[in-house]
């Protein structure tokens, strides 16, 4: 392999993962735009998907698109049922108060992960085959393709959906100040109760298209979760542009570091560019700065 | 009404039945992961160790007192395993610990144990919980019952030696476990006519290691050996056969498991690793002594216990099994006396057990040597022994 090849590997092996950084960072913005909350049952919705994919596909032997969509909904369900049944009884409450409860709801959702799926490591095949494809030099997994696709393309939805659609819309006028939005005649209740179901959802895509290659636990979530938490924060948390380019930057840092630099300290490197980005900027890469939200 | 009854009635046969059992059993606390990310390795422990005590106590127990075991969830944790371990200590009074079973935990509870003289069997892969002088404190009171990883290395690098396999890249997780490994096979190069031409290194819970792998395959090595257990050891040989690596992967003693072939799939073909006797018992040959006994073992885990159908027996399955058998055998021998059933548990000598035939000294507190191990390599998703 020359240096170039090594390089176009590395770049790759970054965007795999900073992808899945990605979508997890956008379901983390989505519900902080519509809350003011850090949602830490984000990283569960990422096992679920991942989880629920287990069952419907390998358990229950639907057709891989069927399970595919069926998991999302799932798991976009249980976010909706997240909201309704802990944050929603509690909302009057502070937001740190708020924040505890995802917390423990998370630890909650865990357990029973964890009593429904067992402690055992599973393996899910991938959605076409293993054979890896060379391209520019480097080695891809046509699972990696899938992942840059599906991710496009959700990204792609998204922007349609806040910018184009009436729903979307009330949902960014509710993020921008619920009262006012209230006052106009947005049921700001249901757009919370959207924000975190739409969360769900995104978090199980992460998942469902990840646990191919990474294999999958009931805790799988965990790890790439604060890994997509810390690419929302280097976006610019809040910013649904800023998670993506978070997300991939992060992605591609890690594994450019890991490779280039030394593997030992490829966290540390990760996060010391990332520190430093966040000490010269300190709104993120997109953010708005030191600007209160409205 | 009649549940109160019924719950006195219930009371009432566990007292007699447990009376019947003399009145006096012997306490031994057994701490491993139940829950966390080794919660795979732990919970099967676990189980064995309860189908061992189960054993011993059907036969007579030991010199007519059962073993009363006491058991923990040190939650793949090093905190959390100093707690159970204090327990154990202070509140149970325990005469002797089995476990825990990550080198982590094992480093963080041998102060303890050490600084209380109890006599403690780990089931742990790392040597540093057997070593002593300078950080690692003294080692009187532990033992181990899975091979040390000096002795899984040796093991190995006799392999490559004899295929004329010289240039060798690391790439080994950031775990004490791996860290020890990383150590020896330094260490142990040079015996072996060895040349390590790249060390790289990869979190346990990472999920992509094709970078560190697309720069070792850059530097042509004739073999890759990977230090690591868990699910990232599969990833590993998965990314291997993703980049196109031809080169052969070596794995360490901690993988051989069926469930690594389930993860890694088809790219676990032909990757090879030291194993205990357990991997591939059936393709012994008839002369080894140790193949009744896992014979049995195997039987009792698989058709009487039907452990098998959630935790299919790997490589680790017989450690605590036999860590159970060295301290009930000393305690035959010398009471539980502490500093007594010590020195019992260092001078057991010609223990045939599922792991291998254990010879302790006072300098080896694991008694295990290189022919307690084979080498085997996956050929059609099956275990195979190799020469």
């Amino acid at each position: 392999m020359t240096t170039w090849d090594q390089f176009a590997q590395f770049v790759f092996s970054g965007l795999t993962t900073g992808s899945i950084y990605a979508l997890i960072a956008l379901g983390f913005c989505i519900i902080h735009n519509s809350t003011g909350l850090v949602n830490f049952t984000q990283v569960d919705f990422v096992s679920l998907g991942g989880l629920m994919m287990y069952t419907l596909f390998l358990g229950l032997g639907l057709p891989l698109p069927a399970a595919f969509v069926l998991g999302v909904l799932a798991v976009t369900a249980v976010g909706g049922l997240v909201e309704r049944l802990t944050i929603r009884p509690a909302r009057s409450r502070e937001i740190t108060v708020l924040i505890f409860i995802t917390i423990g709801v998370s630890i909650l959702m865990r357990g029973l992960f964890k009593i429904i799926w067992g402690k055992n490591q599973m393996a899910l095949p991938s959605f076409s085959g293993d054979s890896p494809l060379i391209i520019l030099g480097a080695a891809v997994l046509p699972q990696s393709l899938w992942i840059f696709v599906i991710t496009l393309l959700v990204v792609g939805l998204l922007h349609y959906f806040f910018s184009r659609t009436r729903v979307g819309k009330a949902m960014r006028a509710t993020s921008f100040n619920p009262r006012a939005a209230a006052l106009m005649g947005v049921d700001v209740n249901s757009m919370i109760l959207l924000s975190f179901a739409l969360s769900g959802g995104l978090g199980a895509v992460a998942g469902i298209l990840i646990v191919p290659i990474t294999t999958l636990s009931y805790d799988v979530g965990v790890m790439l979760g604060l890994k997509g938490f810390a690419a929302a924060i280097l976006g610019g948390y809040g910013n649904v542009v800023g998670a993506v380019v978070g997300g991939l930057v992060l992605g591609v840092l890690e594994s450019i570091g890991a490779g280039m630099i030394t593997s030992t300290y490829k966290d540390v490197i990760a996060f010391s560019i990332l520190l430093l980005i966040l000490f010269f900027k300190p709104g993120g890469l997109l953010g708005y700065g030191e600007k209160q939200k409205v | 009404m009649t549940r109160k009854i019924a719950t006195l009635l219930v009371g009432l046969m566990v007292a007699t039945v447990s009376q019947a059992l003399a009145a006096d059993p012997i306490k031994i606390g057994a701490f491993f992961s139940l829950s966390g990310p080794a919660a795979a390795i732990g919970t099967p422990t676990k189980l064995v160790t309860m189908m061992a005590v189960e054993k011993i106590n059907k036969e007579g127990g030991i010199n007519g007192r059962p073993i009363e075991l006491i058991q923990g969830d040190a939650e793949s944790e090093p905190t959390k395993a100093v707690m159970v371990a204090k327990k154990f200590i202070n509140v149970d009074k325990v005469a002797a610990i089995i476990g825990p079973d990550l080198t982590d935990l094992g480093m963080a509870v041998k102060k303890m144990v050490e600084d209380a003289h109890i006599p403690t069997v780990m089931t742990v892969g790392g040597d540093p919980v057997i070593m002593s002088g300078g950080p690692l404190g003294t080692c009187h009171w532990v033992f181990k019952s899975p091979q040390r990883s000096s002795t899984a290395v040796e093991k190995l690098y006799q392999y490559l030696q004899k295929n004329n396999l010289k240039k060798v890249a690391l790439i080994i997780s950031s775990t004490t476990f791996g860290k020890d490994g990383k150590t020896w096979l330094e260490k142990l190069a040079p015996k072996y006519g060895i040349t390590i031409t790249a060390n790289e290194s990869f979190g346990p819970k990472d999920l992509d290691m094709t970078a560190q792998l697309s720069k070792i395959a850059a530097g042509k090595p004739d073999a890759i050996v990977c230090w690591t257990t868990g699910p990232a050891g599969a990833i590993v040989s998965r990314n291997t056969k993703q980049l196109n690596i031809k080169i052969p992967l070596f794995q360490c003693h901690g993988l051989p498991d069926p469930k690594y072939i389930e993860l890694a799939g088809a790219a676990s073909e032909g990757n090879m690793m030291p194993a205990t006797k357990l991997m591939a018992w059936d393709q012994l040959a008839d002369t080894d002594p140790q193949k009744k006994v896992i014979k049995e073992f195997v039987h009792l885990y698989n058709d009487v216990y039907n452990y098998n159908t959630q935790f299919p027996i790997n490589t680790h399955s017989g450690y605590a099994w036999d860590a159970i058998h060295i301290v009930a055998d000393a305690i035959k021998k010398a009471g539980t006396d502490p500093a007594k059933l010590r020195d019992a548990i260092e001078q057991t000598k010609g223990y045939l057990g599922v792991s291998g035939l254990y010879n302790l000294t006072t300098e080896d507190h694991n008694g295990l040597g290189q022919d307690s191990m084979n080498m085997v390599r996956i050929e059609n998703g099956k275990w195979k022994l190799i020469p």
